[in-house]
């Protein structure tokens, strides 16, 4: 399935550059596995990133640094490459539905099935990874038919659909669509009727709740 | 850590002034993928070396402007031009230049071992795995390269703010909220502006291809 939603060319060249925190790397990796389309975006934000690299300007000083470096360099032509372990991930023959993306594996496990999801609210489950050393990064799942309280986010946040699917005023959502939202768009996604709707989503900054749900997810933000 | 080396710190306007006025070094037209390609068919080590000469300095300012020091940077340039000495059989001219392949490899050297984020090269190969299945954009090496030429045409046009934030970006792997931050500019108009430039760098070089 071609997702229908994309991310943003600014998140494109953040991501080409290595500007975007690790959580939102992370959910825009997610959409990139699944998306040839802004996949070619972020090869082309890194031929910008190669032509950059290019046109500086070193300045002639070291040398003797230099030589030593070179010298170095010449040396090791001999070696015999060491592959780092794990390089190459085994993937599965035939689509596994219960298989998480594997952008997800090092947060949150390999499968949907061994989730831990923990309650939040009714109708709502979350699990929080803690593993990212910058912005929050977590899934939830929520049932369908299921409006979820008008908010806004304080800096940016990153939503990609896995399964099920929700609406809200920028359209509807389902699965492989990312959701790239700025700090100005005040939301409310209704869940779809059908599969619970899961999600993977990153924030760089809190998310601004009006109303209860704030003290429920404030907790899981880290507020 | 700023964009020059030395005598102080230059303004960001400094910075884009030095870049886009800078006298090219002589070796600018080099077509750099033939020698890669002698590498790549020969391993030509003089070939090699030409390569190593050019970008080596210009991969370690890239490292030191993302946040290595600078002696984590000479480490990282090194093994990042190794690296390319020792898989370059599976170098192709036609799908990448060799400064694009370069810049991919030291920035996810630099995000692995500096920054130490865990699932950053993973995500890497799952995208390498992903673009080996379907086919990319193809051409020929000379179309890469005349590419190549528009591309730094292009980036040496674009306006001052933009041009800046692009380089916040790549050399200094600033947010967009720090971009903000640091420029008293409105989040909507740091990520409009950066938007507005990939899109024209996007279309210049597709658009003549
Ligand atoms: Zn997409």
């Amino acid at each position: 399935m071609k997702p229908a939603h994309h991310l943003d060319p600014a998140t494109v060249v953040a991501f080409a550059a290595g500007a975007l925190s690790e959580a939102m790397a992370v959910v825009a990796a997610t959409h990139l596995a699944g998306c040839s389309h802004c996949h070619e975006q972020v090869r082309d934000a890194e031929r910008i990133g190669g032509v950059l690299v290019e046109q500086q300007q070193p300045d002639g000083a070291g040398a003797a640094r230099r030589e030593k470096l070179r010298a170095a360099m010449l040396e090791r032509l001999d070696e015999t490459p060491v592959e780092a372990p794990g390089l190459a991930p085994a993937l599965p023959a035939a689509p596994d539905p219960d298989r998480l993306p594997a952008p997800l594996h090092p947060y949150f496990g390999t499968s949907f099935g061994a989730l831990k999801w923990r309650w939040m609210a009714p109708g709502v489950h979350c699990i929080r990874s803690a593993g990212t050393g910058g912005g929050q990064l977590f899934m939830l799942r929520i049932t369908p038919g299921r409006s979820m309280p008008l908010h806004s986010h304080g800096r940016g946040e990153l939503t990609q659909v896995l399964r099920g699917a929700y609406d809200d005023v920028l359209g509807h959502f389902g699965p492989g669509d990312v959701a790239d939202l700025d700090s100005e768009v005040m939301h409310q996604p209704v869940t779809a009727a059908g599969v619970p709707c899961i999600c993977v989503a990153a924030l760089d900054a809190p998310l601004r709740f009006p109303g209860w749900l704030a003290r429920r997810l404030q907790p899981l933000v880290g507020l | 850590m700023k964009l020059q080396p030395t005598g102080g710190t230059p303004s960001p306007f400094e910075a884009i002034r030095i870049v886009s006025t800078s006298k090219l070094p002589a070796n600018d037209g080099h077509d750099w993928s033939a020698e890669m390609v002698a590498v790549a068919q020969r391993r030509d080590r003089a070939s090699f070396m030409r390569i190593y000469d050019h970008f080596m300095p210009r991969v370690c300012l890239y490292l030191k402007g993302m946040g290595s020091t600078a002696a984590i940077a000479e480490e990282l340039a090194q093994e990042a031009l190794l690296r390319l000495w020792q898989r370059a059989a599976s170098y192709d001219p036609a799908l990448s230049r060799v400064s694009t392949w370069l810049f991919r490899i030291a920035r996810n050297l630099h995000i692995d071992r500096v920054r130490k984020e865990t699932g950053w090269m993973l995500v890497q190969h799952a995208l390498e795995a992903e673009e080996a299945d379907h086919d990319g954009r193809t051409g020929s090496s000379a179309e890469a390269y005349a590419e190549h030429t528009r591309l730094k045409a292009c980036i040496d046009r674009l306006p001052a703010t933009q041009a800046r934030l692009v380089r916040m970006s790549y050399f200094e792997a600033k947010s967009h909220h720090e971009i903000a931050e640091e420029l008293g500019m409105p989040l909507g108009t740091v990520k409009s502006s950066l938007r507005r430039a990939f899109l024209k760098l996007q279309a210049d070089v597709r658009g003549a291809a």
